[in-house]
């Protein structure tokens, strides 16, 4: 009867299941993505970064340097065990986002695990690893939430919307103070769970900076923006911020055209204005935008410079803020793991809260990575980069800048 | 009918978890095995009303997301058990029902499956802004068990058992209806509407019979997601698509049929959890090319479900026994 | 003025909603047939300019044509390798044929032309014209009138010809027009061509200003359903008259409430309507 149990079983995981890889001296980490749905080229962006990741890891880079683990093949400490990442798409559904933690922990036994994008995704997945004891590092998913549940396994690399939000409200007061005139800011924000949480962190750090604010909230995915456009003709704010995905942003640049209402500077909030199809879409009328990164491409020669080549030598594009955060929480997890000398993961987690990593050792312009007792990195931090032409160039804070920050932005004119 | 194939299907649900044990994949095969029995009790619910009496809701995520929110929202604000929330979201469901059915029973065919979608669409979108209700962020349940009340296991198997419980309610529920005056006016209303009302079918009233009865299970379905789940937001609750899901489930299987459902589920639920496991890694979109390859397919060569396949196998089989008999 | 602007914008677009939702309208009065894959028709209307534009280059005149062309034979071909199976099943297998299809086709442009946003060049057609301090582009002027003039052709098409008078006996009664040496096999699926040609040209004139990636279908599909129901399944010229309301109550709704209240608006007007007058705005009771 347990042979019978034995091969259906195995029957079933046959159909079900892709088959176990069976190499030895292998580290096994699940990564899980949204790589069908709304989100899925942001989700493939991550794909292409982490698989990156895994061959800098994987094999001898000493070209990168600074970079832990990217000099040596494998995990040193492991006796050069490679890396294998195990890539699963979510769909941005939080219960397939479960249903595949739980395979990737029971069945494919990963020491640890990668995510999200989605921050409902998040919520889901970290839950289930929470309850399995599996490290689960969170590259890119913005919730406040994700790490204020008491977790103990859950570990989160990126900055979070409060931290862009003090951000730009430091930006502004800066200019502020420069002689220029910043009273009025318009924050218009799409209406999901990003745009929510980002917008609401910004209109409520602006207004504590002393700002005069203007919050327009608006469905993501729409066919038509003139309304909140002509809402900005008619209140002319000295600054617009937006924050929604790329459809949305590409229109609104053009109806701004269109309808001829130029702020002073508008501020994209990462997603939309550093999707690779913003620039050639809108790059010649959208002179000046500022975008908010904590990558940047850095001078030629530099760790950054080789990897931002590698990755345009494996997608034909240049990498952006969101997929570099997930290969840089990729390189913090490696690096812990490593450090842990095992797969076990607890002692993965140990290390994971022992991580120190200084600016030098990070390849995204973090102040460094060192989690707090909820898992969040306090060290989180971001750029402001503006499009000067064909590329947007480090301009904002001055000890980070690569260009002089153009001020009013040109836009068409 | 022969009471044998109804045994077997019982014991091989109840022995399931305990068949699929002692591997690897014991707890994934265990969770999938909770999925579909999920989105059978969801696709059984819906088809009291969409297959039974034949009103095509385009709509029910209203219901499961009723069932799907309060349970979270009474944790959310008042740290209450979610197993508090379960009857709240049935009794929602209850009074939404009502409240949709009086207005749109009157309308007939296409009418009616609009309105409801368009019903639906206005609750994701008013929900998916309502702070109360956790907007666009969503609601969680506890993250970990505070008690049994908290219904939250690490193996699915207890999930499993409760879900199969639940559905064997509500199969059990609709087998009576067939048989009762109820599924006999349904049935009438189906064949024609108008016909019905000539022969003194008290024809919207027991259109809404249908629709309570099917919006309770239906907002069962969504409050056992969310405790499953232990999040819910608009779109995994009350997006079009959970409704959509619920038509295809019940349609491929065989709509007005007691196991058609199921048969269904069996066989959507594994479909997508296996396009998805061996292709989604790629990121190429095969998954979805295959799920949906799958599906016209089934469409387009047995229109009527695959239970109709099997009842088709069966009378076959019987002929040939017939005819060897005779002779 | 600005509510000029907000009007004037909102009717255009509108004629935009209304020439896709004409092409749905046709196949949903005519056989009774859900079809939740338009706004995949919609979608591959926009791909198919685009490669148009990029193989062939040339004018909006050029690349609408194709994507009409594209789509009219991708609508006979559906037809015949699927519709009309499915139709001699219950009204369920719309519903799942129809929702598989479009999966297929929206993975199947996933599959070739990757997820990612893609636009038009902005050479093909741009400027601004200035009506008396109303601002308007030239994409959205040719896109609402080019679709005003195709929903009025469609209109003539079916009550001023032949083949016109022909698609509707069979949407009448098919039985009675087969004895009248009329095939409603080809009839249906001049229908399905057409219906799915005007969501193409719907597509392309869209593409013009709308950035858009293998998902865009979906917001069609919706938009698609409620003008189709508001003016009445199977008319036409019902459906041109709710798009052109649709657009506008968008636009009005987002201008004075807010912009997320503008589906809000239109969906509980919607339900509303339905509810007085379920027969819709120009459809027989």
């Amino acid at each position: 009867m347990s042979d019978f149990r034995r091969i259906f079983a195995a029957a079933l995981a046959a159909a079900l299941l892709a088959a176990p890889a069976q190499a030895a001296e292998v580290v096994k980490i699940g990564a899980l993505y949204p790589l069908t749905g709304n989100s899925a080229p942001a989700g493939q962006a991550a794909l292409a970064a982490v698989e990156l990741g895994e061959d800098i890891v994987n094999n001898a880079h000493p070209e990168l340097k600074g970079l832990p683990l990217a000099a040596t093949a494998g995990l040193p400490h492991l006796g050069g065990a490679k890396v294998e990442v195990i890539n699963v798409d979510h769909q941005g559904d939080p219960s397939v986002g479960q249903q595949q933690t739980l395979r990737l922990i029971t069945q494919e036994h990963v020491a640890a695990l990668l995510g999200v994008y989605h921050s409902s995704v998040a919520l889901t997945a970290t839950a289930v690893a929470e309850r399995y004891g599996v490290p689960f590092v969170v590259g890119d998913s913005v919730a406040a939430n994700i790490t204020q549940r008491g977790f103990k396994w859950t570990f989160r690399v990126t900055p979070i919307a409060t931290d862009f939000a003090k951000a730009y409200t430091q930006f502004l007061t800066e200019m502020k103070h420069a002689g220029k005139k910043v009273d009025t800011v318009a924050v218009l924000n799409e209406n999901t769970d990003y745009g929510t949480s980002v917008g609401n962190s910004i209109v409520e750090a602006a207004k504590a900076g002393g700002f005069a604010v203007l919050q327009i909230v608006y469905n993501a995915k729409s066919t038509d923006v003139s309304a909140q456009v002509l809402q900005l003709k008619e209140k002319k704010p000295d600054v617009a911020v937006f924050v929604g995905y790329t459809a949305d942003e590409i229109l609104y640049m053009k109806t701004l055209k269109d309808l001829d209402v130029l702020p002073q500077m508008i501020i994209g909030d990462d997603a939309g204005f550093s999707d690779p199809s913003f620039i050639p879409a809108v790059g010649d009328i959208a002179q000046g935008v500022l975008d908010r990164s904590a990558w940047a491409e850095g001078p030629p020669g530099s760790a950054t410079y080789l990897i931002n080549e590698m990755y345009k030598k494996k997608t034909g594009r240049d990498l952006d803020d969101t997929s570099g955060r997930w290969m840089q929480a990729f390189f913090v997890l490696c690096d812990a793991i490593d450090r842990a000398g095992s797969t076990d993961p607890a002692k993965i987690q140990q290390a994971l809260r022992a991580t120190d990593l200084k600016p030098a050792q990070l390849m995204m312009g973090y102040r460094g990575v060192k989690f707090d007792a909820t898992g969040q990195n306090i060290l989180a931090s971001t750029y402001l980069i503006q499009l000067q032409g064909k590329t947007y160039k480090a301009v904002w804070p001055e000890d980070r800048a690569t260009a002089k920050l153009e001020w009013p932005m040109k836009g068409w004119k | 009918m022969k009471r044998w194939p109804l045994f077997a299907l019982a014991a091989a649900l109840l022995a399931y978890p305990w068949l699929v044990a002692g591997t690897d994949s014991a707890a994934f095969l265990q969770d999938t095995g909770a999925l579909v029995l999920l989105a059978a009790i969801g696709a059984s619910a819906w088809n009291i009303v969409g297959g039974y009496a034949g009103q095509i809701s385009v709509g029910h995520a209203m219901f499961f997301g009723a069932g799907a929110y309060l349970p979270l929202l009474v944790y959310q604000h008042w740290q209450l058990p979610p197993l508090v929330g379960v009857p709240l979201g049935v009794a929602a469901s209850l009074v939404i029902a009502v409240f949709i059915g009086f207005p749109t029973f009157r309308l007939v065919g296409h009418y009616f499956s609009m309105a409801t979608i368009a019903v639906a669409e206005l609750l994701r979108i008013v929900v998916g802004n309502w702070d109360f209700l956790g907007a666009a962020i969503g609601l969680q349940g506890p993250a970990t068990a505070r008690g049994w009340y908290d219904v939250i296991f690490r193996s699915a198997v207890p999930y499993y058992y409760i879900f199969l419980a639940v559905l064997a309610l509500l199969i059990l529920a609709t087998w009576r209806m067939q048989q009762s005056r109820l599924g006999y006016y349904l049935g009438a209303i189906r064949a024609g509407e108008r016909a019905a009302r000539s022969l003194g079918v008290p024809v919207r009233r027991y259109k809404l019979y249908a629709l309570m009865l099917s919006a309770g299970f239906t907002s069962l379905a969504g409050s056992l997601y969310a405790l499953k789940t232990g999040f819910v937001d608009p779109d995994s609750g009350l997006g079009i698509l959970v409704s959509v899901q619920m038509i295809i489930t019940a349609a491929l299987g065989g709509a007005g049929t007691l196991f058609g459902p199921l048969l269904g589920a069996a066989i959507l639920v594994p479909l997508q959890t296996a396009t998805n496991t061996w292709l989604g890694g790629s990121g190429s979109g095969l998954t979805y090319i295959v799920y949906g390859g799958v599906i016209v397919l089934i469409a387009r060569f047995e229109p009527g479900g695959l239970l109709e396949l099997w009842h088709r196998l069966l009378a076959a089989r019987r002929r040939r026994a017939e005819v060897r008999h005779a002779a | 003025m600005i509510l000029l602007q907000v009007i004037a914008g909102g009717l255009l677009l509108g004629a935009v909603y209304a020439l896709f939702s004409a092409g749905l309208t046709l196949i949903w009065g005519m056989m009774n047939f859900i079809n939740f894959a338009h706004g995949e028709f919609v979608m591959l209307g926009m791909y198919a300019a685009l490669l148009t534009v990029t193989w062939v280059g040339g004018g909006p005149g050029v690349f609408g044509f194709a994507a009409a062309l594209a789509l009219f034979l991708l609508g006979v071909l559906i037809y015949f390798s699927l519709i009309k199976q499915v139709m001699r099943g219950p009204m369920l297998a719309q519903i799942l044929s129809t929702f598989g299809l479009a999966l297929l086709l929206r993975y199947a442009a996933f599959w070739i032309f990757s997820p990612n946003f893609v636009t038009l060049p902005t050479t093909v057609l741009s400027g601004t014209v200035d009506l008396g301090g109303i601002l308007l582009t030239v994409p959205q002027l040719v896109a609402g009138s080019v679709a005003a003039g195709l929903g009025l052709g469609m209109h003539l098409l079916l009550t001023r010809t032949a083949v016109g008078s022909e698609l509707l006996a069979v949407a009448e009664d098919r039985n009675a027009a087969m004895l009248m040496g009329i095939r409603p096999d080809r009839m249906q699926a001049l229908a399905w061509g057409l219906s799915a040609a005007s969501a193409g040209i719907a597509g392309a004139l869209m593409a013009i200003s709308f950035p858009f990636s293998p998902a865009v279908g979906e917001t069609f599909a919706l938009t698609a359903f409620v003008v189709v129901t508001l003016g009445g399944f199977g008319s036409v010229p019902g459906a041109m008259l709710a798009g052109l309301i649709v657009g506008l109550i968008q636009a009005l709704s987002a201008y004075w409430f807010g912009p997320i209240y503008k589906d809000v608006v239109v969906y509980g007007l919607f339900v509303a309507l339905l509810w007085l007058r379920p027969q819709g705005l120009l459809g027989k009771a």
